[in-house]
This record gives C-alpha cells, structure tokens and sequence, in this order.
C-alpha cells in the first residue's frame, strides 16, 4: 500500500498551485463580485489541457489518472472554488461521459472540442419538480423521422451561461405511456434551446448557474448519447465519478480555508501574543488539519478504486459526504479564527464559507449520499 | 543548434535550513523544484530551438529522487534527460560536481553548441558550476545574461553589470549563466506532464560510464571542504531616525561611535 502521491502527481500539484496562486487567487475576488466568467484566464487554462484532463491525448485531453484529476480540482479550488466547480462539472460529469458512452463519431464531434476548452459542458438533469428524485423527470423528447424534439425545463445548469454542450436527461416517449430515460447530446446554439438568467447564487458566484429550457429543440438521431433507455445508467456511472470531483473540490475549499486560517492565526496579536498560542485555536487547527487529511485519504481511496475499474459507489459516497461536511466546517472553523475581519470581505475566508456550503447539496445531498452508503452496507 | 541545460533539484523554502551538526541542508518535508534560475535557462534553450531547431538535452547531478527535477524538465519541452547519479558523487562541492558534468557532455554526440545554466541556485548560491564546467571544457562564458541573440556562429549578448548594460560578442560553442530577467517561465500542459512520466524515459550514467575514477568525484574529488556551517542571525528590523538634519546626523554619529565602528577621535 503505496500512501504517498508518486513524483507525477507531485508534479501535478506543484504545476497547478503555481497556475493557481499566480492567475486564479487574484481573480476569485472579481469573479465572486461581479459574477462574470473570465474568459481570458478560460483560454489560458484550455492551452494547458485543463478542459481535458481525464481525457486521452488521441482526443486532445491530458490522459491524466483519477488521483492526479481530483489534485488538479483540489488545487483549484483551494483558490477559486468557482472555477474548481467549472473545471470539475465540465470534466467530470460532461466530457467524461461523452468518452465513456460517446460512439468514436460523437468524440470527433463533441469531445475534441470539449477537451480543447472550445466548447464548455454540463450536465442536465435536475429541473423544477425533480432533484435527487431524477424518476420524476418531465422534459421528454419524441421521435419524428431522423430527429428527436426535446420538451422541458432543466434548473441550477452549472456552468449554463458559458456552456456550448449540454448533456439534456430526458425521456424519449414510446407509445402512449412508456419513456424510455435516456440522454441528448445538444449544442447551445440550435433553435429551441434557451438558457434563463444567471442564479442569484450565495456562493459559487462566478460560476454563471442558470436555467435552460427546450422547446421544440430538434436535434438529430446521432446527437442521443449511449441507446434509448440508457440514461439512468449513464446518469449513475457518471455522478460516481462526479462525486469524487465535488469531493476533491470540497476538499480544496477546506485546504484553501485552513491555509488562510492558520496565516491569520500566527500574524494576529491579543493580549499580547499570537493568537496561535491560544488553546481554542490550536484545537481549531488540530482538527481541520486532521479531517483535511482524512478526506484527502478518501477521496484518494475512491479515485484509486475508479482507475482499477473496481466498484466505487460506496467509497466516492464517503469521499463526498465527508469532505463536504469538512469544508463546510473548515470554513465555518476558519471565520471563527478570523474574528470580526473573517466577517468582512476585506479576507477570502467568508467567501470560502459562502461557497463551501453548496458541496453539501449538489451531485446528491449528503442525505442522498447516506442513503447511497447505507443501501450498500445493507445489501451486503 | 543544440543545446544542453545544466539543472539542479533544490528544497523549495524560502529560508533554507540548515542541520549544524552534519553540516548540510534540511531537506526532509521539504519539497524540491528545479533550480528557478535553472527554468529560466530551459525556457531560453526552447526558445532558441523555436528559432534555430536543434535539440535540447537536460544534464542534472544528484540522489536518484532528482529524476523529478528531469521529468518536469521534459515537460516542459526539452528532448532528452541524463542523470548523473552514483552515490561516489556524494559529498561533491562545486568543483567536483563541475567536473563530473563537464565529462557527461564531452560524452555527447555531437558536441552541444550550446550550454545554459542559471547563475546560481536557490540553495548553495555560488554561482561556481557553471563558469567552472567552462574552464574544464575550454569554452568561452558568459555569465549572467539577461538577453540571447544568435547571428550566424557569433552569440550576441546582453547583460547589466553595475548600472552598465554590456553587449558580448562570443563564438560558439559557449556556455552562458542565465539572469532571471532572460525569460519569463511558460507554465507547464498538463498533458506534457503526463507523458513526460508516461512515455519518455531517463537516462542514468554513473561514475564508471562516465570514466570517472571514485577519487576524483565526490568529497574525495573535492578541493573545498566545510568546516563549519550556521544558520545567520535573522535580520532585525532597524530603526528610524526622525527630525532635524543635524540631529540624525548627530544620532547617527552617536550610534556608529557607540557601536565603535567610527572612532570617536575622527
């Protein structure tokens, strides 16, 4: 049992940090201000294959590992969570399954670009009357001749505003009643599909979140990703990996609010010393530091399991509900250290807790991911 | 035009610690980069082989972990990595080490026409290896450079020396010690990250494939030996003198003589 990162992914994590600290840190402020996507530094990180990373060099991705996937998404995040979730999305749950499911002639034609940070993915499947209970979805498609016509309204898009490919769930009507749960390939710009404004969200706010609504959107035969009735499990395949993204990009957030906190810890003075020598905030930091490790262990374990294509379902579970609930707590953890300024935007730290608490919720609640754990320690 | 780029795998802290009794530098929990002036010496060789072809060859002394160091150089772009590595060229000083890589590139075929380094490194801060890895191999050098312009077989040269900005003239083949203002360093691909693990490999050559006879490398080749390191006292923060002229002057007088750095006779 090999505990330690090999020298690649040593280098993985030194090549990002740099990238990150020198062109992502100083843009998190702006973006979490204004809300807008910074497409220059996009650009950048497209050249640099960031839009291709678990994606094979025959389609222009880096062919990284998972391990190596969830240390860039950390390392990201551990600055700017809200690209850590652009990066993480659009890798983790869109190209991703475009591979996976993709035929060789879907790669050529959505992948390459993908993978090329062309063009930015989503993945579609919540919509007003249906979130973890994806059984009750309503946009619907209906074959006419060599087109599908896609009907619904998707909701919470991540990365909706800058998205050229949209992974659309839907069911595709046979007969009077029957549906058959499957998964439409559609590019932003056909007719019929229209994205809403951008979420007023409390954190993750330069990420442009939106609503996309299909009416009547055609799209052709070849656009429909694995068969006709795949898609639950094209839908559960891809948020097993997914999870271990949004882990890694908690995991980030937590590291980010430790380094920031313990910074704070030794410069602040009271009565006369550093705050560092005070009890209260040496537990802080012996216990963010210690459940910081615990996630990484996890989320290394559950990315491991994936790359040796043993089940993982539980583990990325864990990794996800875990390191979620740390971030949430390195956060909260870290403006207590700060005091009154880690209640003003003067520090990063009370954005870091804005955007920690959404990684409880998206790509399954942790209650989903309970749910998820104990149904597979029961079945055992 | 082919090139050959010294690099050095150095701890990556700020404030380098140092271990007094064994008189070397902490490197435990510290992680190692490649010497910064060192990547700019690579990004200049690549920028050259944009503009003239040729290809660029990395040549690093060290304990086998400095494969790292390679490895990220041939991410970033270089065609070929060779470690020196022998556990004889422990202990080495600049003199040894320099010899040990000088003999490494008489061993290339062809001969490079050009050798970079940075002009010094993060750690040890001698600036000794490059100018003496030229002296064994009877190449003209340059050191500190902060601009490369090739004409023809004549390198044209800049660098600042003392508030003057000299412009050299050198023939190739050459070695020059790059300054940190010659280039700024392209962040790496992560794909070239990838392959440069996956599908390039490292060439290791050890006292013997080099000729080298255990005497001549390592502590026992060395001509310098440390008889005592320390830690420096951290700076303190100083003090300023504020009022009339004639006071600070009369304050600093006080302190300079108090200090007995001037006699109070003068």
């Amino acid at each position: 049992m090999h505990l330690e990162p090999s020298m690649k992914q040593a280098v993985i994590r030194r090549t990002v940090r740099k990238f990150a600290e020198k062109r992502l840190a100083p843009a998190a402020i702006e973006m979490d201000r204004t809300g807008r996507f910074p497409w220059d530094i996009a650009k950048e990180m497209a050249g640099l294959q960031y839009f291709g990373l678990e994606i094979p060099a025959q389609y222009g991705g880096a062919g990284l590992d998972t391990i190596s996937y969830a240390i860039v998404i950390e390392e990201i995040s551990r600055v700017n969570a809200a690209m850590g979730l652009c990066v993480a999305v659009h890798n983790g749950v869109s190209a991703s399954p475009v591979y996976v499911f993709g035929t060789e002639k879907q790669r050529e034609l959505f992948l390459v670009p993908m993978a090329a940070g062309k063009k930015i993915g989503t993945f579609c499947l919540t919509e007003p009357n249906a979130g973890s209970d994806a059984s009750s979805l309503e946009t619907n498609a209906i074959r006419e001749g060599n087109e599908y016509i896609l009907n619904g309204n998707k909701v919470f898009v991540t990365n909706g505003g800058i998205s050229g490919i949209n992974l659309i769930f839907a069911g595709i009507q046979t007969g009077e009643k029957g549906k058959k749960f499957s998964v439409c390939i559609v590019e932003s710009e056909r007719e019929g599909l229209e994205k809403g404004p951008t979420e007023e969200l409390m954190g993750m706010r330069g990420n442009p979140v939106c609503p996309i609504a299909l009416h009547d959107c055609r799209i052709p035969l070849e656009n429909l990703l694995g068969g006709e009735g795949e898609g639950l499990k094209i839908a559960l395949t891809t948020l097993n990996g997914g999870r271990i993204g949004i882990a890694a990009q908690a995991l980030g957030i937590a590291q980010g609010s430790f380094d920031v906190s313990i910074k704070y810890a030794k410069e602040r003075n009271q009565f006369g010393r550093s705050i560092s020598e005070f009890g209260a905030i040496k537990d802080f930091l012996a216990d963010i530091a210690t459940r910081i490790e615990a996630a990484r262990l996890l989320i290394y374990r559950a990315s491991d399991m994936k790359d040796k294509g043993l089940n993982h379902v539980r583990e990325s579970a864990m990794a996800k509900v875990y390191a979620s609930e740390v971030a949430v707590a390195a956060a909260r953890m870290g403006v207590q250290i700060h005091g009154g300024y880690g209640y003003t935007k003067a520090y990063p730290i009370e954005r870091f807790y804005r955007d920690a608490k959404v990684c409880e919720i998206y790509e399954g609640t942790s209650e989903v991911q309970r749910m998820v754990i104990a149904k597979s320690l029961l079945n055992e | 035009m082919n090139i050959v780029v010294f690099i050095k795998q150095v701890p990556d802290v700020p404030n380098i610690r140092i271990d007094e009794q064994r008189m070397t530098i902490i490197r435990e929990g510290v992680e190692s980069i490649i010497n910064p002036l060192d990547c700019v010496a690579l990004q200049a060789a690549l920028e050259l082989r944009e503009r003239e072809g040729g290809r660029i060859t990395v040549l690093s002394m060290g304990p086998p972990q400095s494969e790292e160091a390679l490895r990220e150089a041939l991410a970033a772009g270089a065609d070929k990595a060779i470690l020196l590595t022998d556990s004889a060229f422990a202990g080495a000083d600049t003199l040894a080490t320099s010899h040990v890589l000088a003999r490494a590139v008489s061993k290339l075929r062809p001969f490079p026409d050009l050798l970079l380094c940075g002009m010094q490194t993060i750690d040890s801060d001698t600036g000794h290896v490059g100018p003496q890895i030229a002296e064994e191999l009877d190449l003209p050098q340059v050191c500190g450079v902060n601009e490369i312009h090739v004409d023809g077989d004549l390198l044209v040269l800049k660098r600042l020396s003392e508030g003057f900005l000299d412009t050299i003239r050198a023939p190739l083949p050459a070695l020059l010690t790059v300054s940190k203002e010659l280039c700024p360093v392209s962040d790496l691909s992560l794909g070239a990250v990838e392959a440069a693990f996956t599908q390039k490999d490292i060439i290791r050559w050890a006292a013997h494939d080099l000729g080298l006879h255990p005497d001549e490398v390592g502590l026992a080749g060395s001509a310098t030996h440390v008889r005592k390191l320390r830690q420096p006292a951290a700076r303190t923060g100083g003090r300023i003198v504020t009022g009339s002229p004639q006071s600070i002057v009369d304050a600093l007088i006080r302190k300079l003589e108090s200090m007995s750095i001037l006699d109070e006779e003068d």
